[in-house]
């Protein structure tokens, strides 16, 4: 057996390594309990420095500057309130006026039309004529505007028929706009 | 060999004496991590709040300025001229004289002759607060042919008060349209003093120069004779 063999530390360096530890355990409370109070310290002045108070003053003498020209801000905002609403009438009616030119310019003028009506959705003409020849015009011309999706989308052949006592053929159209 | 020796009590002890030096640090960072909990952590937020209230009152600063000086540069002439335009394209009110003024100034114009006819006015002083915009409807027979009754809505589409045709019988002598004329009240203006404000713009202003081209009934002297209307008043 050898006598060097010695399974305890040194007393010495045992305690040595005791105070270390507690130094560092020491040094580590010390530090996180000033850096807490350190970031509240600069978050406060932070949030002192914002100060949303002072844009408020700002505003509000802005405001009584404003204030001076009521008149006019109530005269523009009515003036834009009614532009808004006069485009809007003006972008959404139908153009009536042209519709029906349209629609007169596609009638041969040996066939007087008897009515004529047009409403938001449909067209409907009728009219007469002693001669076929017109009202087969009127329909290949109306076929024609409803192919192309000129101012009609469809055409109907309502009626024709026959008038005896007149010698004329009266026909009725119809058309969805 | 008599006394008793409590073991636990022993053992608690030397672990006591051992490490009684690390109490008040481990005191010390639970004090830090509650302090960071309870006081930092709502500072933040407070913080956060700050900069979005300070944020949202710079951007209705930077409106309210942009405001002053779109009202300090208006040349206010100009504004009752565009104000006077539009009212008179869209009255305030069912201003019925006006109403029938434009009809029957537009059937001169367009050389018709206008049969009796009837509309409901509702009441005067009631304002209207639809989505919808408010309308006054009349059924006007007028007794002429394809051409005259033609000429009649290409005239009144181009008059004020704005109105709109929805439909038309046209017959060998006599016809018919709807027509439906719009009003608009200052109720239905709504006001808020921190919306931004702007000036006049092009496209606007090319609306307004339309509308001035449009005709005027009210301009359009007609006698009170020629008022065959009967207006009945809810």
């Amino acid at each position: 057996m050898s006598a060097n063999i010695n399974l305890l530390l040194h007393a010495d360096e045992e305690s040595l390594k005791q105070n270390r530890k507690k130094k560092l355990f020491n040094l580590i409370a010390v530090g996180l309990l000033m850096a807490v109070c350190l970031i509240a310290i600069v978050v406060f002045i932070l949030i002192k420095a914002v100060n949303p108070e002072s844009i408020r003053k700002q505003q509000e003498d802005v405001l009584g500057q404003i204030s001076q020209f009521q008149n006019r801000q109530v005269k523009l905002l009515i003036l834009s309130n009614r532009i808004e609403t006069a485009e809007k009438i003006l972008k959404t009616r139908r153009d009536l006026p042209k519709i029906t030119s349209s629609l007169l310019a596609k009638i041969p003028s040996d066939l007087p039309v008897d009515t004529l009506e047009v409403n938001g959705k449909t067209v409907m003409i009728s009219g007469q004529s002693k001669s076929l020849s017109a009202i087969g015009e009127l329909i290949d011309n109306l076929t024609d505007m409803a192919r192309r999706k000129e101012i009609i989308k469809s055409l109907t052949l309502s009626s024709l028929t026959f008038d005896g006592s007149k010698g004329a053929y009266q026909v009725s159209v119809t058309s969805e706009l | 060999m008599k006394n008793k020796v409590n073991l636990d009590l022993v053992s608690l002890k030397f672990i006591f004496d051992r490490y009684k030096s690390y109490i008040i640090p481990v005191v010390i960072i639970l004090v830090s991590v509650i302090l960071f909990y309870q006081f930092v952590i709502p500072e933040f937020s407070a913080l956060r709040e700050a900069q979005r209230e300070a944020k949202e009152l710079s951007q209705e600063l930077e409106v309210m300025k942009s405001n002053l000086n779109v009202l300090s540069n208006i040349d206010e002439d100009v504004l009752d001229s565009q104000l006077e335009i539009l009212t008179l394209a869209l009255p305030l009110n069912k201003d019925a004289i006006r109403i029938l003024n434009s009809i029957y100034a537009t059937a001169q114009k367009a050389g018709v002759s206008l049969g009796a006819f009837s509309f409901a006015i509702g009441d005067i002083s009631k304002s209207e607060n639809t989505i919808d915009l408010p309308v006054i409807k009349l059924s006007v027979p007028i007794e002429a042919d394809v051409v005259g009754v033609n000429s009649f809505i290409e005239i009144i589409n181009r008059t004020v008060p704005l109105s709109e045709i929805s439909s038309v019988q046209i017959g060998n002598k006599s016809s018919k349209i709807e027509l439906s004329s719009y009003y608009k009240s200052l109720a239905d203006s709504s006001y808020n003093p921190k919306a931004r404000i702007n000036p006049v713009s092009q496209k606007e202003l090319t609306l307004i120069d339309q509308l001035n081209g449009f005709e005027d009934a009210s301009v359009v002297a007609t006698s009170s004779g020629q008022v065959q209307a009967l207006i009945l008043t809810k």
